[in-house]
């Protein structure tokens, strides 16, 4: 207790003690004292387990923030990679409507059917089956006719005409959802293409899904190994970057 | 004993009492000063702090809208917008760092810190980019903080450019407007100019439609780079543009075209036209020009040949317009097909005296052999029967000096004077196409009301616009209006018939098909100032078929070079409108072909 509290504390002294007693009763007075005995302190009440849990909460708020703070950078870092796969595939599927498109433009695929040998028929004959009439005289095309004008390709820059040589580069380029440029998914394609075909067929067949491109390079590592050591540049002047195979 | 300790208790007590006020003073000072600066920092932002932390920290980016895209009517795309990328370098980063590291993948799978020399780095960004190395070393030494390495890189090359990490290179992302179908409806399509203005055809009218307007984004960043979570993010979305789909059909557009560029090859014309219009609907199936421009590089061909000019160039049509008067005289109920005219071979009225295009005697002729053999003559003996205002109320039914509306830019109108202007001899001519002059379309349309039994139909090109979310906006049709009765339409399509079936124009007919058409032949005024005329304008239009007209075909040669007599855009008609036919599926022809006959007895 501070001596500021002893000042104040209202102390019982003796005249005033004998005041207290009870008047009526003189006889008590010469009553003993009572002996002095130990005073058992009342039993205080404990502070520590308060400051536990304080600590504890002020601990558990805390790492509450923390967690909540890394799981919200964590979130911001996966948005982040996740916005970047998106823009690829967005790139990738850009680049194959484009290649679609190309293909499809009616001066393209007439130069290839041209190409291939066909010739435009130019007299139709129609037959009705209700009243089984002939009408036209359908003639049959002539090889080696003029064809007339040639309408030029579109001059899209950057878009290839013809279409691409190894299917199954193709393939792989296309289901390469990381984007990896093709210089390295053609010559893997093309390991691919060359493992799968004496094995099986199923590679073989050059079915244009990413299971198929897949199953063909998990079945050429060997071959893909045996390529490595010889850089294939292609024409150009960097060697293509190094594939991870699946099973190495 | 308790006196004393109070005595020693109030000699303590100032003591304590002055120590404990003055450390309160103390700290009530400094927390004033704290609290004081703290006002001053975040209240009242002395020296700006907090503005310049934010400013520092904000960063706004423009979201820009993407164009629409112009389709045909099959939703094939004719234009549309990419990502391409412009290869972009700080001159003063790059020249200053001679070698830098990067992470490289290694064959075992794990990434290695390499050291790369500038050398090396230039000659592998000249590989990427398919440059000569010189080139790009020229292009990143400098001292200029901008400069632009490539333009309109595609994704993959820019992926293949961002992972070599070259300082100083950056990769900015545009929109660029690619045309897979080129020059296919290239005019009609037009192009752009920088990349983001309409500069020609459907690009230049639907501007407005096709840009959108572009958003904004304003957020907080760290040094790090990575947004900061907690911070404003204002997001204002962009308005991609409107898709504008057209009528036309690529393949009967590129089948035309080939057509067209055929026959004005053979015949070295200066330019030919060909319209395919749906009769039923005024839908333009194909809009088709020579030497069309690839919107892709619009430079390649002449300025002159960069618009449409189905509905820029306006001529003298000739004698499609024959069919015009017929159908005046018969609607007026002052001649009927099969009635009697004797002509002689050179028909002279009011000092004026006009000549065929062949030699005859004096012949006896209905009004659908003169049509069918495109007698001038004849024309005029017949069509004088119209008065002067008559004639060109007529001409103004039809079309003739209206221009049609249809979305593209320079749409002529052509040139019909009124009738108080017209010398003696234009009074006669323009009852056969000459001495007035109109476009292409103006002519299909005019043919149209007849083919869909006397209604005319405004042409159509945009057919809708389909917003980002998907909806289709029709445009409606433009009013329709009746020129002529039916009866007179039915008379009309039959004398077209046949001129066809009995006339001079046998070789545009269809094998299974009943096809009504006209020729023309018009002389050409000198374009380059000279007087008199330098060639001729050879067409034919026509429609089938003729048991309920669906389709119209013109095929358009100016000036081809030979002798105009021996020219003839029959076979080149009947190839596209058999091919429009069949790409429609229309059923061949029911019922017997009209023959009237072209000489009366």
């Amino acid at each position: 207790m501070s001596t500021a509290a002893v000042k104040n504390f209202p102390i019982v002294s003796g005249s005033s003690a004998a005041d207290t007693r009870p008047a009526g009763d003189p006889g008590a007075g010469r009553k003993g004292r009572t002996p002095l005995s130990v005073v058992r302190t009342a039993p205080r009440k404990r502070r520590a387990p308060f400051v536990v849990l304080c600590f504890a909460m002020l601990a558990v708020a805390l790492v509450a923030v923390l967690v909540l703070n890394i799981s919200v950078s964590t979130a911001q870092y996966q948005l982040v990679e996740l916005r970047a796969k998106q823009s690829s595939l967005t790139k990738t599927n850009q680049d194959l409507t484009q290649q679609v498109q190309s293909f499809e433009a009616p001066q393209n695929l007439a130069a290839k059917a041209t190409e291939l040998g066909m010739v435009a028929s130019t007299v139709k004959g129609q037959i009705d089956l209700s009243t089984l009439s002939v009408t036209g005289k359908a003639t049959p095309a002539v090889k080696g006719a003029a064809a007339g004008a040639v309408i030029p390709a579109p001059a899209v820059a950057g878009q290839q005409i013809v279409p691409p040589a190894s299917k199954a580069a193709d393939a792989s380029k296309g289901s390469d959802s990381k984007g990896a440029d093709s210089k390295g998914a053609d010559p893997k394609g093309a390991a691919a293409d060359k493992a799968a075909t004496p094995d099986t067929g199923k590679a073989a067949a050059g079915a244009p899904s990413a299971d198929a491109a897949k199953a063909a390079a998990g079945q050429a590592p060997a071959a893909a190994a045996a390529a490595a050591p010889v850089p294939e540049l292609h024409g150009g002047s960097v060697p293509a970057p190094q594939q991870k195979v699946p099973g190495q | 004993m308790a006196e004393k300790t109070g005595k020693a208790g109030q000699g303590k007590a100032p003591n304590a009492t002055k120590r404990l006020r003055l450390g309160l003073g103390v700290m009530l000072t400094l927390l004033l000063v704290v609290g004081g600066k703290l006002f001053l920092v975040q209240g009242l932002d002395v020296g700006g702090m907090a503005e310049a932390a934010l400013n520092s920290r904000m960063t706004s980016a423009v979201l820009p809208a993407e164009r629409g895209s112009i389709l045909d009517s099959r939703g094939t795309v004719l234009a549309n917008s990419v990502i391409r990328y412009n290869i972009v370098v700080d001159q003063r980063v790059n020249t200053k760092t001679d070698s830098y590291k990067r992470y490289e993948p290694q064959a075992d799978g794990r990434d290695k810190l390499v050291d790369v020399s500038r050398d090396q780095a230039i000659s592998e960004l000249a590989a990427a980019l398919g440059m000569d190395t010189n080139a790009v070393r020229d292009a990143v030494t400098g001292q200029q903080p901008y400069y632009i390495v490539a333009k309109d890189v595609k994704p993959d090359v820019e992926d293949r450019i961002s992972k070599l990490q070259v300082p100083g290179i950056v990769a900015e992302g545009v929109s660029k407007r690619v045309y897979p179908n080129g020059a296919v409806a290239g005019g009609v399509v037009g192009f752009l100019q920088d990349g983001a203005t309409g500069l020609a055809g459907i690009e230049q009218t639907q501007d407005d439609q096709l840009k959108g307007k572009d958003g904004k984004r304003l957020f907080e960043i760290g040094a790090d780079g990575l947004r900061i979570p907690v911070g404003l993010d204002e997001l204002t979305p962009p308005q991609n543009g409107k898709d504008v789909k057209l009528t036309l059909n690529s393949d009967i557009q590129y089948f035309a075209q080939q057509a067209i560029q055929s026959q004005a090859d053979k015949l070295s014309a200066e330019w030919g036209v060909i319209i395919v219009m749906d009769a039923k609907t005024g839908n333009l199936i194909a809009l088709a020009d020579t030497n069309s421009p690839d919107p892709n590089n619009p430079g390649l061909v002449a300025a002159k040949d960069r618009g449409t000019r189905s509905v820029t160039a306006a001529y003298e049509p000739g004698s499609v317009e024959k069919m015009i008067t017929a159908a005046a005289v018969i609607d007026e109920g002052l001649a009927s097909p099969l009635e009697k005219f004797t002509i002689p071979p050179t028909y002279t009225v009011d000092g004026q005296t006009f000549s065929d295009a062949f030699t005859h005697g004096t012949e006896d002729r209905t009004l659908a052999g003169i049509i069918g053999y495109s007698m001038n003559t004849g024309t005029v003996m017949a069509g004088q029967r119209l008065s002067k205002e008559q004639r060109y109320d007529w001409l103004r039914k039809f079309g003739i000096g209206e221009a049609p509306d249809i979305g593209l830019p320079a749409t002529a109108s052509g040139i019909l004077s009124p009738p108080d202007q017209w010398d003696g001899r234009q009074q006669y001519t323009v009852l056969f196409g000459q001495g007035v002059s109109q476009s292409t379309l103006q002519t299909v349309r005019a043919y149209q009301s007849i083919a869909n039994n006397g209604v005319m139909l405004q042409p159509r090109l945009i057919d809708s616009y389909v917003s980002p979310d998907g909806t289709e906006e029709k445009v409606p049709a433009q009013p329709s209006r009746r020129v002529v009765s039916d009866s007179t339409a039915q008379q009309v399509q039959d004398i077209l018939e046949s001129a066809v079936t009995e006339g001079e124009i046998k070789d545009a007919g269809i094998d299974g098909y009943r096809v009504g058409a006209k020729t023309g032949t018009s002389e050409s005024p000198c374009d380059d100032g000279k007087s008199g005329y330098c060639g001729y304008t050879a067409s034919i239009v026509g429609m089938a078929p003729m048991d309920d007209p669906r389709f119209i075909v013109e095929v358009v040669l100016q000036r081809p070079k030979g002798s105009i007599y021996g020219i003839t855009n029959g076979p080149v008609f009947r190839s596209v409108m058999s091919q429009t036919l069949r790409t429609y599926n229309v059923q061949p022809s029911t019922g017997e072909p009209a023959r009237m006959p072209q000489y009366a007895k």
